[in-house]
């Protein structure tokens, strides 16, 4: 074992054990900003695990997409709805729990015996490495250009959807006056002003 | 195996990165007075006495930011291969490159006519 695979394997172990961490940390954790923040990190764990695999694109698209975007997305949908409440208890708790457990074991059972039970093939080409984005690049503009151009179709859809949805021209009467006066609400109290010096007038 | 080179520069910043909060953390405890007082619970220098909680609902306007800037997350990463291949690409993919920021950018002048980008 030379000291390139020594790396590989404790990069390997390291980031293994962020993610488990992180992962057992995002379910267990009270705060939910906490645990939007450590998906982050299971994200990013990822990205370093595609690294490893040689594949820099997809580890790339990883943190562009999943910690730039998905994990914003859903930081800013916690803090939207994030009202500090006092939750009751549910009665018969433990109902529901037993059956969100019975259901996550099988689960695990089933993913786990599929890993098993898969004959793991590895490839004997060698990987494109460094030159994979170029090739991903080559193909773009030569055999997926209709795909490409496609996506952005998509995108435009998706940019234009979500104006759509997020400001709704047609509003009914009353409730329009109470958008308006939602909108029109700061989230903070006006602050006092607080003399400073000895210019200050005001009272 | 493993075949991506010049990696090792990225293994060397994480390293030094991983350390700079760590030092700072211990050098700051090593450095710092231990006394305690009112002065120490307060604002330092001249920043703002702090109202209300932090924990506080956000706005929905803001939720349009993320939405277009996750829509242009999106279209970097499509665009990135395009700019590490692009000395072997032509003029033709330099075009086709274009239309595809063109389709988007229509999506951009109808989201800022209809005001979502607007701070208020």
């Amino acid at each position: 074992m030379n000291l390139a695979e020594g790396v590989q394997i404790v990069s390997f172990g390291i980031l293994a054990a962020m993610m488990l961490g992180a992962a057992i940390g995002v379910v267990l954790l009270e705060n939910i900003v906490y645990s939007a923040f450590l998906l982050g990190g299971v994200f990013i764990s990822i990205a370093g695990i595609y690294l490893l695999l040689n594949a820099d694109f997809v580890a790339a698209a990883q943190v562009l997409i999943y910690v730039g975007a998905v994990n914003v997305l859903i930081l800013f949908a916690i803090m939207l709805v994030n009202k500090r409440q006092d939750f009751q208890p549910l009665r018969r708790g433990w109902i529901r729990k037993a059956a969100t457990a019975v259901v996550c074991a099988g689960i695990f059972a089933l993913l786990s015996t599929m890993i098993v039970s898969t004959p793991w093939a590895i490839s004997t080409a060698t990987p494109a490495g460094d030159a994979s984005v170029v090739v991903i690049g080559l193909h773009f503009f030569s055999d997926f250009l209709l795909p490409f151009e496609l996506a952005s179709v998509l995108l435009l859809m998706a940019l234009i959807g979500a104006v759509v949805l997020a400001r709704r021209e047609f509003l009914p009467d009353d409730e329009a006056d109470r958008a308006q006066v939602e909108a029109l609400r700061l989230p903070e109290r006006p602050r006092e002003l607080v003399p400073s010096g000895r210019d200050e007038t005001v009272n | 195996m493993f075949v991506l080179s010049g990696y090792e520069y990225l293994l060397g910043f994480l390293l030094v990165c991983s350390l700079v909060p760590i030092l700072a953390l211990v050098a700051s405890k090593v450095v710092r007075p231990s006394r305690r007082g009112p002065e120490r619970r307060t604002t330092y220098e001249s920043g703002m006495e702090p109202i209300g909680g932090a924990w506080i609902q956000f706005n929905i306007r803001y939720y349009m930011f993320a939405l277009i800037f996750v829509i242009f997350d999106v279209e970097t990463v499509f665009l990135y291969p395009w700019a590490v291949a692009f000395s072997r690409l032509g003029l033709l993919a330099f075009i086709e490159a274009l239309i595809f920021i063109a389709i988007l950018v229509v999506g951009l002048v109808y989201a800022w006519r209809k005001g979502a980008l607007e701070w208020s």
